[in-house]
């Protein structure tokens, strides 16, 4: 039977630089079909060659036995071919059934009639999100679902899907899965690129391992196991150093109450919450998407505000703190390492050592009244050995970089501010493998020098692997506490969702 | 002028001094049932303060002295016709008994019988220790008695005073005044811990130089009370805890006037030893019971709470009996043969459980 989609040694260079380099890849019909790697192993770029995102440098695409050259994505979508990206690519302004119907044929809609529409369509694919609702309203996980929902709208053959589930919720998780399996049942393609191995090994048919831009292994799914998936992926074991047994730890003394929260309030997302961090302790947060964590962090950093009356108090070292901007929280030693750091996180045009060098700047390490080139060059050289960044120089752009590198960019303009308390916001988000190790031996170390840390993740296993304490947030505010070691995953589960 | 402007504005919008917020009972205040869940629960209605005499742990109830047998049973050893407020070792000096009057009583060893008095005034003995020949009170308020806790909390009042009598001579000197209901004591080397429950924190300082005052630990989500030495720290018995609604009113004095001039004092909004008594009580219905049951964790106006400190008076771990225990209002935790024994004189039970059993929330260990 002649596969759906065929690629033949294709290679993809940028500026001579090989991203993917002779790498031939199959997909069958009603196939599932996982692309695993790290960060910056090519799996993107080779889905993109499919979408008509990118052109190959070299080799052939063959869509349904025939030879294609894709120049742009609707060229593709035309031929069958749909991508849901990571990064979401809705119109804000519009609403969710605007966003379905945008590239229809059909110019000409009316309004009611593509509500309508649009709700017994997103009702038959078991998605809760309002049709009339403006995009620019919604959190991660209903973007992604209205994503999801144009994609299958256009009736694609083949449905390519970037880290899909990297902001859903496990319910949303759990919807999704049934979606691809209908999806599967009509007779659709499924590219699958995600960085949970659970979830590929879950819900593929085949695998398929890259690693450097090069091919690794396809094979059933059966054939796979974590451990082997892992080691093809990163070329050594490291699933046990990730996600280990959290029994076996020993846990850090500690020290003294950094922040106190009491009371916070603000609007309906965040409601009369309470929880304490200590110095040199890892204090990690689990909950569902929309349960306040996120904006009880932000609250504390000085980026939203509290309630105007009695919102609560924040305490930093025992002394009342209210911080209407972010920029006096820097300066007391609080800082805010963002969940979403393609818009908060890094300037992507700017360089690594342009955008380390600003936050020395924000945090009041730099004194210099003009900025110095070699101070500057300085700085991001220590900072990217010290974090292994894995760029050209430093001069290279942010957004070059894979999104490991760019989440130890994110970092480092966090510690050059030298922090007291640092709040990681879902660290390693839509990062490989081999960097989320980096950053946890990094978030430890940050602890072990007894700086009070708080990670916020929606991934169980990361929260049992981090913390010293676990704190679960539920509808607005901290239910329970559990201690690190002690904790399974079905007792702090159930505290997030009864 | 911009004080008091500050003070509206902080008053009208909730933040500042005038923030009605508790801090969480977390990390080392995680809530647990460890004090109901104690092996070993003796019934001692009135019981309140513990100390030890020689071998002997002892206990006072009201207007006896209690001690513990060698069966582990509590016997009368003493009854003073008065009620006693507070006890305190002496080491080999005997067994000091305060009592309501403001009398000091010398039970055992040489000075046995002698009695002692810190001002004419002084009626308010909350909580002694000794050190160097010395007895060193702590006077909860200049104008309330020890059982109107409750009133000197709503009146605001910062009156309470640290002394010292010097055993041989009898002569008393004030160390220290201006401070809100001290009420526990702990000597750590040469200087003095004092629990200050109104403040809700522990300060430190040379009863030599009084000035040399430090906050060591601050903003505690309970009212502080005796502090006990422990094998590798201490112990701090919290007799109540805060709570928003209590915050609230303390910020209302117009509220409170009227209050304690037309309700009964059992149902005042105000910490209790005992709550859930009467139906009179304030915090009833839904938003404290379920299905006729009273919620764990609903907001309560008492509690049991033992603080484990460090010999830095960081809290380590805690012993608890949450809204729906009944090992409220705990008074005073002593360590005697290895093992814990604290008194809640809220539900009259003085428990007991072995120090190994308890495990350290915060640390290492866990």
């Amino acid at each position: 039977m002649t596969p759906v989609v065929e690629l033949r040694g294709v290679t993809k260079e940028y500026r001579g630089v090989p991203a993917v380099k002779n790498v031939s890849f199959t997909l069958e019909r009603g196939e599932v079909h996982a692309v695993l790697g790290e960060n910056g192993a090519g799996k993107s770029t080779l889905t993109k060659m499919v979408a008509g995102v990118v052109q190959p440098s070299a080799g052939e695409v063959w869509i349904d036995g025939e030879k294609v050259a894709l120049s742009t994505p609707s060229e593709a979508l035309t031929r069958g071919v749909a991508m849901v990206y990571q990064e979401t690519s809705l119109v804000p302004s519009l609403t969710v059934a605007q966003n379905i119907y945008l590239t229809d044929d059909k110019r000409f809609h009316r309004l009611r009639g593509i509500y309508i529409a649009g709700q017994q369509f997103l009702q038959s694919l078991n998605f809760h999100v309002d049709p009339t609702a403006m995009v620019a309203t919604l959190g991660a996980g209903q973007k992604q679902m209205v994503e999801i929902a144009r994609a299958v709208h256009h009736d694609a053959k083949v449905i390519i899907f970037d880290e899909p589930t990297a902001t859903l919720t496990p319910e949303e998780k759990h919807q999704f899965f049934s979606l691809v399996e209908r999806l599967k049942l009509r007779g659709v393609s499924v590219i699958f690129i995600s960085h949970a191995l659970e979830e590929a090994l879950a819900i593929a048919d085949r695998i398929t391992v890259m690693r450097d831009g090069e091919h690794v292994v396809t094979d059933v799914t059966s054939a796979f196991d974590r451990e082997k998936i892992v080691r093809a992926m990163v070329g050594r074991t490291l699933s046990g150093e990730l996600y280990g047994s959290h029994r076996d730890r020993t846990l850090r003394t500690p020290g003294d109450k950094v922040l106190s929260v009491q009371n916070l309030s603000m609007g309906s997302v965040v409601r009369n919450t309470s929880f304490s961090v200590f110095a040199g302790q890892i204090t990690g947060v689990f909950g569902l998407i929309g349960s306040g964590r996120t904006e009880a962090a932000k609250v504390v950093a000085g980026v939203l505000k509290r309630d105007l009356f009695h919102g609560g108090q924040v305490r930093l070292n025992g002394k009342s703190v209210r911080y209407r901007v972010p920029r006096p929280a820097v300066r007391d030693g609080i800082i805010y390492v963002t969940e979403d750091r393609k818009l908060e996180g890094f300037f992507e045009t700017m360089s690594i050592a342009e955008n380390i060098h600003i936050a020395a700047i924000a945090g009041g390490q730099s004194k210099s009244a003009t900025v110095s080139i070699s101070e500057m060059r300085q700085i991001a050289q220590h900072w990217i050995e010290a974090l292994n960044v894995k760029a050209i120089n430093a001069d290279a752009r942010v957004i070059e970089l894979s999104g490991g590198n760019q989440q130890k960019v994110v970092v480092a303009k966090a510690l050059v501010q030298k922090p007291k308390l640092v709040i990681f916001d879902e660290p390693t988000r839509g990062v490989d493998v081999g960097a989320i190790a980096e950053i946890h031996q990094l978030i430890n170390r940050l602890a072990d020098d007894g700086i009070a840390v708080l990670v916020i993740s929606s991934y169980l296993p990361e929260v049992l692997q981090l913390s010293d304490r676990i704190l679960v947030c539920r509808q607005g505010r901290i239910v329970e506490e559990f201690e690190g070691n002690k904790a399974d995953k079905e007792t702090i589960m159930y505290a997030a969702v009864h | 002028m911009i004080a008091a402007f500050a003070r509206t504005f902080d008053n009208l919008f909730g933040r500042g001094e005038a923030a009605v917020t508790v801090p969480p009972l977390d990390g080392a205040f995680r809530p647990n049932r460890m004090l109901d869940e104690a092996g070993s629960r003796a019934a001692l209605e009135g019981v309140d303060c513990l100390a030890t005499h020689g071998d002997t742990l002892v206990a006072s109830a009201g207007r006896v002295l209690m001690e513990l047998g060698k069966d582990g049973h509590w016997v009368q050893r003493q009854d003073f016709g008065t009620s006693i407020v507070c006890i305190a070792s002496l080491g080999a000096d005997g067994l000091a008994t305060a009592l309501a009057d403001g009398e000091i009583v010398i039970v055992g060893g040489p000075r046995a019988g002698q009695s002692y008095r810190i001002d004419s005034k002084a009626t308010c003995i909350t909580a002694m220790t000794s050190r160097n020949g010395e007895l060193i009170v702590a006077n909860g308020s200049a104008t309330n008695a020890p059982g109107d806790w409750q009133k000197d909390l709503l009146e605001r009042n910062a009156s309470g005073s640290i002394w010292r009598i010097d055993l041989e001579s009898g002569a008393s000197s004030c160390i220290d005044d201006g401070l809100a209901w001290p009420a526990g004591l702990a000597i750590d080397g040469d200087v003095l811990v004092v629990a200050e429950a109104w403040r809700h924190q522990l300060v430190r300082f040379d009863p030599e130089r009084p000035s040399s005052r430090k906050v060591v630990l601050a903003d505690l989500p309970a009212y502080p009370g005796r502090i006990a030495p422990a094998a590798d720290g201490f112990w701090l018995a919290m007799f109540a805890p805060r709570s928003q609604l209590v915050e609230f009113v303390l910020r209302e004095p117009s509220y409170r006037r009227r209050m304690m001039a037309e309700v009964p004092q059992p149902y005042w909004v105000a910490p209790r030893l005992r709550s859930g008594r009467s139906f009179y009580e304030s915090l009833q219905g839904g938003g404290v019971k379920h299905l006729g049951m009273l919620k764990p964790w609903a907001p309560t106006m008492s509690a049991g709470l033992c603080v484990r400190l460090d010999r830095a008076f960081q809290p380590r771990s805690s012993l608890q009996s949450r809204a729906d225990g009944s090992t409220h209002g705990v008074t005073s935790a002593i360590e005697h043969q290895r093992r814990l024994f604290v008194a809640a004189r809220g539900d009259g039970v003085i428990v007991s459980l072995p120090i190994d059993t308890i495990a350290t929330d915060r640390g290492g260990s866990r």
